[in-house]
């Protein structure tokens, strides 16, 4: 913004300056860990580099070497997905269910909603307790899954309720008036509709899962998920392998989600909204 | 399909709905009958119950009392698609993910008829709106008035006997719409299946409908052919609705025959046309009185002429170029609207400011009487009487 005279006023100089400090705060450390981790084979846990390698992201894939850090990953990576499937079939069905104004909505959805609220460590805590009361085993496709859906099912209901706040119901009416029958309203006109919001809720479904840790840390059982696995690394792993682990992380979840927001754009193209209407 | 089926008859016959208990109803105890084959809008401001009339008969919307007949057939409980009727939605919802041809052609999809014959059918019903090069387009890459013929061929693919318009024309440019309102009513007399057309636009109606419904508040105002809405409305509300008309009122003073003498609220005296109907001295009554019939002139100095009769004085408030006319508006000092539309030559020979005090004056023939009455003598009838 520029004032009448087009000096800017010093309010802009000062926020200029407060984002940067952001960005530098947001992608700093981040940088430095990607930088770190082509460390050579000679170098330690901090600058500087001494040399420049890729043998760390080697010794990865060695079991054995820092922990199972490929067996952890695949761990992740189908808690992860299963996590989705369950979010988006459970979060769409109970979206479209709560248009309807039944008794006690209002009710139900707070006790949804509620467990956002709570502190992440002690559901997991109570997970774990209640899985001793009765005698069972903590693993991380059991109780781990559970307590990861405690979290990213309230936040894909309410990512849902966003989605289809926008939509207008007139397109189902207009459905039923061509004659299409319930199943064909959802089929070919409601959820091809909602498809990039319920894309959206995968989305969060699966990063929320792969990062999460408060709920899993006591949850999981004898075998860790990859947040685990790397906060265990950090107080054993004396290499920058650790920092190769950060690296390959962060390049598979810029993956899944420039896929997911690819996939919405492409929608969004093909249904012609960057064309103008007239 | 037989005859009987073909029958775009419509009754709605003491039909009431009521959203939420305790509150006024939408629609209050309504009976109305719409004949095959005729153009019929519904008229009124918003939330007059005329929407949810149209989605009543469509099947979208169940009455809480009353019945709803088609074709002689009660369909209340009927779903939209055993109705034989077809809705074009206001904004049109096409849907925004299938191409035009897939729109069209969607009715028949739901039927199970094949793609072949079904792109077949919904290509020749482009063609009869002219976008029959758009069928691989999508709805947003079209302009307003192309896709209110999308939802026009969408609606008609499956030969409705009724089609039901909500606000069909209300998403479109003022140039569109005096084009699309043409349309609509020559694809009604093609097809010659009934139209129902619900608008809040007064010139809407009576340039597209043969019959009009003025609705207010759930209930029906008056239901007459477009002519008669215009020139012999009922009642005061429709009056002040449709516009064409000026209210006039004032308190009986006398009887003579079939014309009655009464006093205006700002003691001009006016006459009213009363036939066999017996009025009191005294009685509040009403008139409807054409804009296009009334005189405009300057009034000379001094007091105002009391003695004229079908007069009024007053100030002039707005002056608006109609083109073939210029709308005058005069405040009379008793509140009620009062303008004459005054033929453009007329007007430019003397043309009159706002602020300047006239004169109007109408001949008694072009007062019709309004069912309005009311026996409560006000204060300055006593006075006048």
């Amino acid at each position: 913004m520029r004032t009448a005279s087009g000096k800017r006023p010093w309010t802009f100089y000062m926020l200029a300056a407060f984002f940067t400090l952001f960005v530098l705060f947001l992608y700093g450390p981040m940088t430095v860990i990607y930088v770190l981790s082509f460390q050579g084979p000679n170098g330690g846990l901090t600058f500087p580099m001494n040399g420049f390698s890729t043998q760390w992201f080697n010794e990865l894939v060695q079991p054995g070497r820092s922990g199972d850090i490929a067996g952890s990953f695949r761990r992740s990576l189908l808690l992860a997905a299963i996590v989705t499937v369950l979010t988006v079939l459970i979060c769409v069905a109970a979206g479209l269910g709560f248009r309807r104004r039944f008794r006690g909505a209002a009710v139900l959805f707070y006790l949804v909603i509620a467990s956002l609220v709570m502190p992440g460590i002690f559901v997991g805590l109570g997970i774990s307790l209640g899985f001793q009361l009765m005698d069972m085993q903590t693993d991380w496709l059991v109780s781990g899954l559970g307590a990861q859906l405690t979290w990213t099912l309230p936040f894909g209901l309410l990512v849902m309720f966003a989605v289809i706040g926008r939509f207008n119901r007139s397109y189902e009416e207009a459905a039923r008036d061509l004659g299409a029958s319930a199943w064909q309203r959802m089929r070919e006109v409601t959820l091809p509709i909602l498809l990039p919001g319920i894309i959206g809720v995968g989305l969060f479904g699966f990063t929320l899962s792969y990062d999460e840790f408060a709920r899993t840390v006591l949850t999981a059982g004898s075998e860790n998920t990859l947040p685990l696995e790397i906060w265990a690394m950090t107080t054993n792993v004396t290499s920058p392998a650790l920092f190769a682990v950060g690296t390959v992380t962060t390049v598979i979840s810029f993956f899944v989600i420039v896929i997911g927001l690819g996939s919405i754009a492409l929608i969004q193209r093909r249904r012609g909204h960057n064309v103008a209407s007239h | 399909m037989s005859a009987t089926i073909r029958n775009g008859q419509i009754e709605v016959v003491a039909v009431t709905k009521t959203y939420h208990p305790g509150a006024p109803p939408a629609v209050d105890n309504l009976d109305l009958r719409i004949d095959h084959g005729s153009y019929c809008c519904l008229l009124g401001p918003s939330g007059c119950g005329k929407t949810t009339i149209l989605r009543m008969i469509a099947g979208h919307e169940t009455p809480t009392e009353g019945d709803i007949l088609i074709g002689g057939r009660n369909v209340t409980n009927l779903p939209p698609v055993e109705r034989g009727t077809a809705m074009m939605f206001q904004s049109y919802a096409l849907f925004p993910h299938r191409s035009v041809l897939d729109n069209v052609a969607f009715a028949l999809k739901m039927r199970g008829v094949s793609r072949a014959d079904r792109n077949a059918r919904a290509r020749e019903l482009l063609q009869k709106v002219h976008l029959e090069a758009f069928a691989n387009r999508l709805p947003a890459q079209l302009s307003g008035g192309q896709q209110q013929r999308v939802a026009l061929a969408r609606a008609l693919i499956t030969n409705p006997r009724v089609l039901l318009l909500d606000e069909p024309l209300s998403a479109l440019d003022e140039y569109l719409r005096l084009r699309m309102r043409g349309e609509l009513r020559r694809v009604q007399r093609e097809l010659g299946i009934t139209f129902i057309h619900v608008t809040h636009t007064q010139l809407e109606a009576i340039a597209v409908a043969d019959t009009v419904v003025v609705m207010a508040q759930g209930k029906i105002e008056q239901a007459a052919s477009a002519r008669d809405i215009f020139l012999a409305p009922r009642n005061a509300y429709v009056t002040r609705f449709i516009g064409g008309q000026n209210v006039i009122s004032g308190a009986v003073e006398r009887v003579s025959g079939a014309t009655a003498t009464a006093v205006t609220g700002t003691g001009a005296r006016i006459e009213l046309p009363v036939a066999e109907l017996r009025v009191q001295p005294g009685e509040q009554i009403f008139g409807s009185l054409r804009r296009d019939r009334i005189r405009v002139r300057r009034q000379d100095a001094g007091p105002p002429p009391r003695d004229l009769i079908n007069a009024l004085s007053g100030e002039v408030h707005a002056i608006e170029n109609q083109g073939s006319y210029v709308k005058v508006t005069i405040d009379a000092g008793d509140g009620e609207e009062f303008v004459a539309n005054v033929l453009d030559e007329d007007f430019f020979l003397d043309p009159i400011d706002i602020g300047g005090r006239v004169v109007a004056t109408w001949a008694a023939r072009d007062v019709r009487l309004l069912e309005d009455r009311r026996s409560q003598p006000s204060g300055a009838v006593v006075a006048a009487a």
